[in-house]
């Protein structure tokens, strides 16, 4: 049965019945097909009759993050852990915008309850692992470390799975290594890397993103994209896709569209987003198919800009 | 164009959505127009020729990347986008300008390529 069917039975059953609790993966699927507006909808009007159930809740929340609405979602999740103490769900969520905040002790806090809620779930055992390897890098860096977060490893797949870079003492990793150390501040975040290569992971999300920035021949300026055997495939895949970025400029001469902005597409295997970089470079993110869409958007606008200043400071 | 075309009544579907300013479908392999609903402003076997070669590219490069198939590719540019949506050698290009609500156009089409002939 396909999800568009799916979704014609769970709306008809609704209609009969509007106190069922069948707006929960009626709302989760028009979510996951970025109906976001229909399912917000959907996910309201059900808390309406379940005001007290965190599933609920938890689905208002994850509504809008893919709507941008973070600080909606955390008071959504808010209410779903007071429902239900200990709501794994919940947890998840706070500790995924807690990281993409660069708060990494809470998001540690959150995502550590929310392990101990759901022991079996080997993702985010692994998430957990991954933000308390950089609150212990970023302390070994400074003794302020939680003010300046380490860039964190960049983790993506063609198969969605959290995977670990192993430099995490933040030394220069290879020849040259020295000439890439920059500093920038980025509001009140003091940003420090001596690898090119972990420029961005404090941009992006917990889990299954990467992020790159080509130049204009498409190889690796900085970023990596690291899959599931925990190999930097970043090479391979900017090469291969900067092709692209050609070709939509070659489009635009030709259509009355103006300059191209961004390009987003996706796979079964991931969703992609890339934008012009100084230099006719590429700056691009790719995450999970999972992963709401609209987080990853926003990541390839932080992405973009630190890139810009990135390369401002090479200059 | 014939106005007898299965593929008419969903290009004027997709068509009357606010801020498209057309919907096409081509095929991906020669950029020629199987089908389109556009006004009067857009050249459509221009459209057709240009949005059928950036789509073949992207999905080259997609496998390439051991990505898998494209199944949906949105260019944003200044003055409007791209949206497009495949299945085998068809492709389902909107046209549309800066006003569009991207979210329900997304579904709009990836229905309507679901819909296509294998």
């Amino acid at each position: 049965m396909s999800a568009s069917d799916d979704i014609r039975r769970w709306s008809d059953e609704l209609a009969r019945t509007p106190a069922s609790m069948v707006f929960l993966p009626l709302g989760e699927a028009l979510r996951t097909r970025g109906q976001t507006g229909v399912a917000l909808r959907v996910a309201m009007r059900g808390l309406e009759r379940h005001p007290y159930d965190a599933d609920a809740h938890d689905l208002l929340a994850r509504i809008y993050v893919d709507r941008g609405e973070t600080e909606k979602a955390l008071d959504e999740w808010d209410a779903a852990i007071r429902c239900t103490p200990g709501h794994a769900g919940a947890l998840k969520g706070m500790g995924f915008v807690c990281f993409n905040q660069g708060r990494l002790v809470d998001a540690e806090r959150y995502l550590a309850e929310a392990a101990a809620a759901s022991p079996e779930d080997d993702g985010l055992a692994l998430a957990l692992q991954r933000v308390r390897d950089e609150i212990a890098s970023a302390n070994n860096a400074s003794p302020s470390a939680n003010a300046t977060p380490e860039p964190a490893p960049v983790v993506a797949s063609t198969e969605p799975v959290v995977e670990h870079t192993s430099n995490g003492s933040g030394t220069p990793n290879g020849n040259g290594a020295q000439e890439g150390v920059v500093a920038f501040a980025e509001g009140d975040a003091q940003f420090e890397s001596s690898d090119p290569r972990r420029l961005f992971a404090d941009l992006i999300g917990v889990a299954d993103q990467a992020a790159l920035l080509l130049d204009e021949d498409g190889l690796v300026l900085a970023g990596e994209y690291v899959v599931s055997g925990g190999q930097d495939v970043g090479a391979e895949v900017g090469a291969a896709l900067s092709g692209i970025s050609d070709e939509a400029r070659r489009a635009m001469r030709h259509l009355p569209l103006g300059d191209w902005r961004t390009i987003i597409f996706e796979t079964p295997a991931a969703t992609v987003v890339m934008t012009p970089a100084p230099g006719d470079g590429l700056a691009l993110v790719a995450a999970a198919p999972e992963v709401p869409s609209g987080l990853v958007r926003r990541a390839l606008e932080s992405v973009s800009q630190r890139a810009k200043r990135w390369m401002e400071r090479l200059s | 164009m014939s106005n007898s075309s299965p593929f008419i009544p969903s290009l004027e579907h997709l068509t009357r959505q606010r801020g498209v300013l057309g919907s096409l479908i081509v095929s991906e392999t020669d950029g020629i127009v199987i089908d389109a609903v556009v006004q009067p402003t857009v050249k459509a076997p221009v459209v057709a020729a240009l949005a059928a070669s950036l789509y073949r590219r992207a999905r080259q490069s997609a496998h390439a990347a051991g990505l898998g198939g494209v199944k949906y590719l949105e260019l944003v540019a200044d003055g409007g986008r791209l949206c497009m949506a495949g299945r085998d050698d068809l492709v389902v290009v909107l046209v549309t300008d800066t006003r569009v609500g991207v979210g329900l156009l997304r579904v709009e089409l990836l229905r309507t390529a679901a819909e296509l002939p294998e």
